[in-house]
């Protein structure tokens, strides 16, 4: 039995919307009360670690609302571990949908494991952790594609500050050196690659709320600054440059909801990530440039939805995943033979 | 003509097919008939005559394979966009002429379904359906490209009927068609969008003359059609003066978002030749598999990707009963830039075959030599890409023009 009977993932968006303004200024630990009383931290788990065990299309609009309100916090890993967890770990599953514990992903490296008796013990660098200073576990990449949760205040683990351009949601380097893991906290060979699928729908869902925001900032702008007599939307260069914007934007949607439609699959959910990063990278470049010197300010929040978009590029490794998608689509082609043509 | 002596009478149409069902039964028609020799794919390709276009395009018709959305009245097949949707994916996917007659079946037949007399639906639109009737669009003058506001060829009452005078330039195909659609303009030049009317225009009538214009392809399908003192009868206006134009708008509109619904699936069938090629050559076959043109090619199929949903969004929105507006420029905008991107990567990936070049090798330049060229004019016609961009900025961003 699905809560999805007669809902529509937009009506999440505008819940979502207003859950992300009632967060500003808040602490982490807040901000999950918050989220977590909206239900939108369980809106992908099942009912019985307390989520809505809604599918994956009703979590897109909740991402976008808060990437386009810059929320402090990390939803889209929290999410994602709430409802990986369910089945293995599931009181620390109904602590994370319900706000009591956090959680985030480190998105880069791998930790190496080695037994010492009957002990696991993980060892390694890792990054691209958003919000891991603040949280209770992190999730790890092992080999093979299996996962691991990792207390943050286990011995061994330490999380330290990392350059990044994220500002709202900064992201930490994680170091583990001899840290014991219960066997009952490793997921299994393959969790990896079903959890990055869902997180690519995801952070093209992020960008399209983040790029969404700054075509309307720049919009705005262009509507109302006025040089040589004329707002700046008088102009045909930046109309035409607005409407490339909007072309990017509809990409964007479009492709994460043919990702999510009955002929989405792993193919269509990297296609709409890797579009999104695309698009939305010169959207909300685009958006800097027409608000000229205004844009390069800290007080303008365009660079801020840029600095994110760049950051979930990276968590999502799109350079070596549009390397991958190439090869793969080659692979998949035979050579000519005039019979196949 | 012997090439499609084989090709099947059977009708999918008449069939209640639905779903997987209906698709299966299109794909199977296509693979069991399309003749070797049109696909451009096939080393045995040999572009078809116009007699031959004619008769395959009837029997794809026939099979229900065009006029899927046609009311059964004037010969449609009485099906949904969706499935529209489906046989144009099947078409796609096979490397097929394009039609000789898509104007008549996307423009023509179209504003005659939502603007035309009950008398011209009955006479225009089985015609087209069954190639007998073939189509050309007399829109743009050498004073009217992209301004069609500023269209100068004149319509004026003659008794019961009309008197055109005036030239059109650009009307493809022209000098294979039978009917042209003629926008003309029946009040003064300053009345701009107001006065238009649109006429079917019989190109054989006196006073018409046709002249074609050698493209950069090599081909003469371009036309400058002439208009001296032509008598067109009344039943051969198409709307009313005053009220065709705009109607013929909202048309355009939809056309626009869905015309060549097979384009992503087509771009997806050159991409997958364009690496079966390289694959067959020793030196494109390292190179495909290296990173540079791996990642290149993956763009490639991410655009398609995107082509497709902006396709299906579109098809979806309309079966809904949503209004497309100015959302088709969105799609256009966006196949004719990407499919100009892949054009060229292709041409750039083939130019470095290894010597002496392969079969593959050869059939494939010949092809995508042929869509480099043709792409060029993909953001010109149909509304250029600046035009698509000038309706996004005004219809969808509602930008302000005000001082």
């Amino acid at each position: 039995m699905s809560m999805a009977e007669g809902l529509q993932p937009d009506e999440f968006a505008a819940t979502a919307a207003r859950a992300v303004t009632a967060c500003a200024g808040l602490g982490v630990r807040e901000q999950a009360q918050n989220l977590a009383g909206d239900g939108l931290l369980g809106i992908i788990a099942d009912e019985e670690v307390g989520g809505l065990a809604l599918p994956l299309g009703f979590a897109v609009p909740v991402i976008a609302a808060a990437h386009s309100g810059l929320l402090g916090f990390p939803l889209l890993e929290t999410i994602l571990v709430g409802r990986l967890l369910q089945s293995s770990l599931t009181r620390l599953a109904a602590a994370i949908v319900s706000g009591e514990k956090l959680a985030t992903i480190a998105w880069q490296g791998e930790a190496i494991s080695e037994r010492d008796g009957g002990l696991l013990l993980l060892n390694g660098s890792l990054a691209r952790a958003p919000g891991a200073a603040s949280v209770d576990h992190i999730l790890v990449r092992m080999s093979g594609g299996a996962a691991a949760l990792i207390p943050a205040d286990a011995k061994g683990v330490v999380v330290e500050d990392a350059a990044g351009l994220d500002l709202t949601v900064p992201e930490h380097v994680v170091r583990l050196e001899k840290v014991e893991v219960p066997i009952g906290s490793i997921l299994p060979a393959g969790t990896w690659d079903l959890l990055s699928s869902d997180a690519n729908v995801l952070r093209a869902a992020a960008i399209l709320g983040s790029a969404e925001a700054c075509l309307a900032l720049a919009q705005e702008h262009a509507s109302t600054r006025r040089q040589f007599g004329h707002a700046l939307s008088y102009n045909q260069a930046i109309r035409h440059a607005l409407a490339r914007q909007k072309l990017g934007l509809e990409s964007i949607r479009h492709a994460i909801t043919r990702s999510l439609s009955r002929d989405g699959g792993p193919v269509q959910r990297d296609a709409a990530f890797l579009a999104a990063v695309t698009y939305g990278s010169s959207i909300s470049e685009g958006a800097l440039q027409i608000h000229g010197g205004m844009g390069f300010t800290w007080d303008v929040p365009v660079h801020r939805h840029l600095r994110r978009i760049r950051t979930l590029q990276a968590q999502g490794d799109a350079s070596g995943l549009i390397s991958t998608f190439g090869r793969r689509y080659v692979s998949e082609v035979a050579p000519f033979a005039e019979a196949g043509a | 003509m012997s090439v499609l002596e084989a090709v099947s009478t059977q009708s999918i149409a008449g069939e209640s097919l639905t779903g997987e069902a209906y698709r299966d039964a299109m794909h199977r028609w296509l693979h069991a008939n399309l003749p070797a020799s049109f696909r451009s794919d096939s080393a045995a390709f040999a572009p078809p005559t116009l007699p031959q276009s004619v008769a395959w395009e009837a029997a794809m018709y026939r099979a229900g394979l065009t006029g899927i959305t046609w009311p059964r009245a004037y010969g449609g097949h009485g099906r949904s966009l969706r499935e529209h949707l489906v046989a144009n994916q099947e078409i796609g996917r096979l490397a097929m002429p394009e039609s000789v007659n898509s104007i008549g079946k996307e423009l023509a037949g179209p504003i005659i379904l939502a603007v035309g007399t009950e008398e011209q639906k009955r006479r225009f639109l089985p015609a087209i359906l069954e190639m007998r009737n073939i189509w050309c669009q007399g829109f743009s003058e050498p004073e009217a490209g992209s301004d069609l506001a500023g269209l100068r060829t004149r319509a004026t009452r003659d008794g019961d009927g009309w008197r055109i005078n005036g030239q059109k330039i650009w009307t493809s195909g022209a000098y294979r068609a039978q009917r042209c659609l003629v926008l003309a303009r029946t009040g003064p030049l300053e009345d701009r969008h107001r006065g238009l009317a649109m006429f079917a225009v019989p190109l054989d009538a006196k006073g018409v003359r046709v002249r074609t214009i050698k493209s950069i392809d090599g081909r003469e399908s371009f036309c400058e059609v002439f208009f001296d003192e032509v008598e067109i009868a009344q039943a051969d206006a198409i709307g009313a003066p005053d009220e065709g134009w705009a109607a013929a708008i909202r048309v355009l509109e939809i056309e626009r978002a869905t015309n060549r619904m097979y384009r992503a699936w087509r771009f997806e069938n050159e991409l997958r030749h364009l690496i079966s090629a390289c694959k067959a050559d020793i030196a494109l076959s390292a190179m495909v598999e290296d990173r540079h043109y791996a990642v290149r090619l993956g763009e490639v199929a991410v655009e398609i990707e995107v082509l497709k949903a902006h396709v299906e969004t579109a098809v979806e929105a309309l079966a809904s009963g949503d209004k497309i507006g100015a959302r088709g420029s969105l799609a256009k905008l966006y196949w004719s830039e990407s499919h100009q991107r892949f054009a060229a990567l292709a041409i750039e990936l083939l130019s470095q075959a290894s010597l002496p070049q392969n079969p593959a090798i050869k059939v494939a330049r010949r092809r995508f030599e042929a869509i480099y060229l043709a792409a060029r004019a993909e953001t010109i016609y149909a509304g250029t890409t600046e035009i698509q961009l000038g309706i996004i900025a005004d219809r969808i961003l509602q930008l302000s023009r005000g001082k």
